[in-house]
């Protein structure tokens, strides 16, 4: 093939090869007039004017038309955007005392894209730390992906100083480890707080899907105040413009954006209030609600047992959740907004007051035997011997049942029911705080929807006294209080020192009907049943509840168990719903002691030990400590 | 040397051609910079650039001594030469970057695909020159096939750019030389067939890979489109006037891949602007339009024959590397002639225009 077509080239037109060098070195020269071919010479024109065309139009379509497009690529890709971190807003009492502060927590993060060797130094993070390798890793995986290859993936976090000192020395060898400075939150009263406070932790998918603004590792207020505030309390990062190359190197660094602080929030709480009824309640598990009726500001808003909620801002571990959790005393539950009871006794005020609205002349006598039979039911009053003839006001001092069951029965349910979601029962109070339950007010209608059953007379009975379906929280009930003595106003309860007065609804009753619940607790404080909480220098006022939270059990000589001798679960919750004013100050104190007992017994001197702190300790108290006895074996003082 | 020859020269192309060069020099001054904390740092690349641009001047004024009908007898042995040195590559040759494409001569290396460039378009110059008549069956399929030969040694090497170089070069010649009516007709239904059967047979998947990601850079943005978009954003960002000689802050950023040698008219592109990058185009087609002169004015057809070889040289790698940098051509490696930087196809470059030049010399001189 090679030799056929060097000759069909060759062999044509070109004169046979002469030997030796010098006649193969001659020149061969052609004949004149030379053309080149027509349609050579068009190709080659039409060539380079297509180069030309195809290319100022290409350039033009780049430069021109998505010019500016382009010229803000550039740009993004040589700046980059910094964050600097705001600080967050601390957290205050109303004397200043920091609740929630932010204390200065170093990480150690990795940048993958600078890491030549991720298994080994992932390995070394795990030798410096001490935490298990196989857990690196698996954060490494979780968390890779949601940083681009060139940002800092935070490995741990809040390494003590010890070891940055140590990671700081070492640190060289291992390219692409950095220690980063972030502040964490730190809350110095622990449990005391908790509830209130809640707690911030690193921002989830979901809440950085929501909120633009929240990126990687940013920290979020997940509970309680921190949770409601969270818009006051985080402020606004700053920016940097970091000028980078291609290998993210960083060039140069120009501020954009101050970073701007969070609000710092002063509460109405008062820390040594808390602290006072934090230690009244003993451990027990319940709550104090402290306010202020004119202003509706709270002043203590204790729930207990609570928990630290340092564990969660420093990322809680899996026991500690674990065991937190699954504790029956439920020390996550705010007891205050989020656990409802059965209301007892103290729900005789609300009752009261609403027989006072229908025209029932306080005047009048029941006869209280000790029982009221209703077809074959049999209900009794607290006080197996019976109070004799009582009135209202006599009704509420000793908080006589039977009165209640039969003018209960006389109004009906229904106005009951009217009467309760008025003064804001069946509905939260809209305290700011997350997820306050709303209590339950029950009636005709819910009844059927809820059993597919008709309401029955011995369930108004039962209602009537506080008991039955009724639930009602702590704070409702101060609300209710407060609003007994502000005039009937039911206040929004507040937090925050410079809140606002805030009135969410009217209790539907004329200023004399309030008043004369008002006395009837006055004298209840004075010598009924909420005589522990009465003192000589201050006007008190009180009226107690022991709710029970199972049908009555009865011991075998058909007498009511003692408090010691039931089921911890199946015991009574102890209510006391007070109010106290001394030298133009007025408060309202509602203690709840879940399955504490009775309420004056239980309740009562939580109560009193508030109003020692709140007023001084009572000048005319007797030494020991005033511990009301049941009045008579198998009765308890209601 | 002739005196009167001077004056025959081609001093539009010899314009152009230092023109090219300077612009080059001082776009590749630019693209070495790279931004470090202090300022600009420089490295030698433009140092180098211009001294090996001296050698190829050198190399020019050597290719413009002789007669230039004088390569039609050396183009046979010349031809056999490469392919003996093309033989020995895997024998002898050494491995860079996967591929063997060098022999080691001790004192330097030299790139026989190289000099396959320059032999094939002799030999395709001196056998296309035998006469006037557009090419039938059985010549174009001779001249085919001689050339066949070194392109198979060199895609095996591999190297599919020198390959498509050699080839686009001999059809361009063909094409000017014009082909018979049929043959033709023939050639443009084989190629969507050697095209298919190239790209399920004959190529490496990364070159594949290269092809679909021309057609959607975005599908691969950190991989083979990084170059693409990276390319594309700077010429765009250049927007009407440029960034300014040496503010181009893709390159200097190395946001810009490759910027010395495949993608050095993209720094051009950002630094000056459409305004500067519509100049060079015009420079660009003003070089090839002097050569397409030459190549008509020429006395003789193989005189002719060579200087279109010349100007399918340049006229292919103009339009692969600029098309390639815009985004309208596949990531190819082929230098842009003069703009990017490179030692060997420097002096290559300018050693062909001596060529060319030698032609448009000697137009009116008939004996040798």
């Amino acid at each position: 093939m090679f030799r056929k077509a060097k000759k069909s080239l060759l062999g044509a037109g070109e004169k046979p090869a002469r030997k030796g060098i010098r006649s193969w070195l001659k020149i061969q020269v052609e004949s004149e007039g030379y053309q080149p071919p027509r349609g050579g010479v068009i190709l080659l024109q039409v060539l380079v004017g297509l180069l030309f065309f195809v290319f100022v139009v290409r350039f033009w379509y780049l430069q021109m038309h998505r010019g500016a497009d382009f010229a803000q690529q550039a740009q993004n890709n040589r700046l980059r955007i910094e964050r600097i971190f705001a600080p967050r807003g601390r957290i205050m009492d109303d004397q200043g005392k920091v609740l929630a502060d932010n204390r200065t927590a170093y990480g150690l993060s990795l940048v993958r894209e600078d890491c030549p060797d991720i298994p080994a130094t992932l390995a070394q993070i795990s030798a410096w730390s001490g935490i298990p390798l196989p857990q690196i890793w698996d954060k490494f995986r979780q968390d890779r992906f949601k940083v681009k290859s060139f940002e800092p993936l935070l490995m741990i976090t809040d390494i003590d100083f010890d070891l940055v000192a140590r990671i700081e020395s070492e640190i060289y060898a291992w390219p692409g480890l950095e220690i980063v400075v972030r502040t964490k939150r730190s809350y110095p009263e622990k449990d005391l707080f908790a509830h209130v406070l809640g707690y911030v932790a690193e921002a989830n998918e979901q809440e950085m899907a929501a909120d633009s603004a929240l990126a990687m590792g940013d920290l979020v207020g997940k509970q309680g105040l921190e949770l409601e505030l969270e818009k006051q309390l985080r402020g606004r990062k700053g920016l940097y413009d970091v000028e980078v190359d291609a290998h993210s190197r960083v060039l140069g660094k120009f501020l954009r954006e101050e970073p701007r602080g969070g609000k710092e929030i002063r509460l109405s709480l008062d820390r040594d209030l808390q602290e006072a009824a934090w230690n009244a309640l003993g451990g027990e598990a319940g709550c104090v609600v402290v306010m202020e009726p004119d202003t509706g500001k709270l002043r203590a808003l204790v729930t207990s047992p609570a928990y630290d909620n340092n564990l969660f801002a420093a990322g809680i571990s899996q026991r500690d959740w674990d065991a937190l959790r699954t504790n029956s005393r439920y020390p996550l539950q705010n007891r205050v907004i989020q656990s409802v009871y059965p209301p007892g006794s103290v729900w005789k005020l609300v009752v009261a007051a609403m027989l006072l609205e229908r025209g029932v002349n306080p005047r009048e006598s029941v006869q209280c035997t000790g029982q009221v039979k209703l077809g074959n039911q049999i209900f009794r009053c607290w006080k197996r011997g019976g109070h004799g003839a009582q009135d209202m006001q006599s009704a509420l001092i000793n908080s006589c049942d039977v009165y209640f069951y039969q003018m209960g029965e006389r109004m009906g349910i229904d106005k009951l029911e009217e009467f309760a979601k008025a003064s804001g029962f069946g509905r939260p109070t809209g305290i700011d705080l997350p997820h306050e339950k709303s209590g339950l007010v029950p009636s005709k209608e819910w009844k059927r929807r809820r059993f597919g059953r008709p309401w029955v007379r011995g369930e108004t009975y039962n209602v009537s006294i506080g008991q039955g379906y009724t639930l009602v929280t702590p704070v409702q009930m101060a609300v209710f209080v407060s609003g007994l003595l502000n005039g009937g106003e039911l206040l929004k309860p507040q937090l925050l020192d410079d809140a606002q007065r805030e009135v969410k609804g009217r209790i539907p009753a004329k200023a004399s009907t309030l008043n004369f619940v008002v006395e009837a607790m006055r004298k209840t404080a004075g010598g009924g049943t909420a005589r522990v909480v009465g003192r000589k220098d201050a006007d008190m006022g009180g009226k107690t509840g022991t709710a029970q939270v199972v049908k009555l059990k009865m011991a075998a000589n058909d007498r009511r168990l003692r408090t010691h001798e039931m089921e911890y679960a199946q015991r009574d919750h102890a209510w006391i719903t007070t109010w106290g004013v001394k030298d133009g100050k007025s408060y309202v104190v509602v203690v709840m002691v879940e399955h504490g007992g009775g309420g004056s017994s239980v309740a009562g001197p939580v109560a009193r030990k508030v109003y020692d702190h709140l007023f001084g300790p009572d000048p005319n108290a007797p030494a020991a400590p005033v511990v009301q006895a049941p009045a008579s074996p198998g009765e308890r003082a209601d | 040397m002739d005196k009167s020859l001077l004056s025959y020269i081609n001093w539009g192309l010899l314009a152009c051609m230092l023109l090219l060069y300077v612009v080059g020099v001082g776009n590749l001054y630019s693209a070495s910079g790279t931004r470090v904390e202090t300022g600009l740092a420089f490295n030698s690349f433009y140092q180098r650039q211009i001294i090996w641009g001296l050698c190829g001047l050198a190399c020019m004024l050597l290719a413009m001594t002789f007669d230039y009908r004088q390569l039609r007898n050396l183009a046979w042995p010349f031809f056999l030469l490469t392919l003996l040195l093309l033989l020995l590559v895997p024998i002898a040759g050494k491995t860079v970057y996967g591929a063997k494409r060098w022999i080691s001569l001790g004192f330097m290396s030299i790139q026989p695909s190289e000099l396959a460039k320059l032999s094939v378009l002799v030999l395709a110059a001196r056998l296309l020159a035998r006469d006037s008549l557009p090419l039938g069956w059985k010549d174009f399929m001779s001249v085919l096939f001689i050339c066949l030969l070194p392109c198979a040694l060199i895609i095996t090497q591999p190297d599919l750019g020198t390959t498509m170089l050699i080839l686009l070069i001999l059809a361009g010649m063909i094409l000017f030389h014009g082909l018979r009516g049929y043959v033709l007709k023939t050639c443009l239904l084989a190629v969507p067939c050697v095209g298919a059967f190239m790209w399920f047979v004959g190529m490496h998947d990364y070159q594949r890979q290269r092809i679909l990601t021309f057609l959607d850079p975005t599908t691969d943005p950190r991989g083979t489109g990084y170059h693409i978009i990276q390319s594309r954003i700077a010429i765009g960002s250049g927007e009407l006037w440029g960034k300014g000689f040496k503010e181009g802050t893709q390159s200097q950023l190395r946001f810009l891949p490759e910027r010395h040698s495949d993608f050095a008219v993209a720094v051009f592109g950002e630094e000056w602007g459409f305004v500067g990058c519509v100049a060079l185009v015009t420079l660009f087609c003003l070089f090839l339009l002097s050569i397409f002169s030459t190549a008509v004015q020429a006395k003789d057809r193989f005189g002719s024959m060579l200087v279109v070889g010349v100007f399918f040289y340049f006229f292919w790698q103009i339009l692969i590397n600029m098309g390639m940098v815009i985004g309208i051509m596949p990531v190819v490696g082929i230098p842009l002639p003069f703009i990017s930087y490179g030692g060997s196809a420097t002096v290559v470059n300018f050693t062909l225009l001596g060529i060319v030049l030698n032609v448009s010399m000697r137009r009116f001189m008939f004996k040798g």
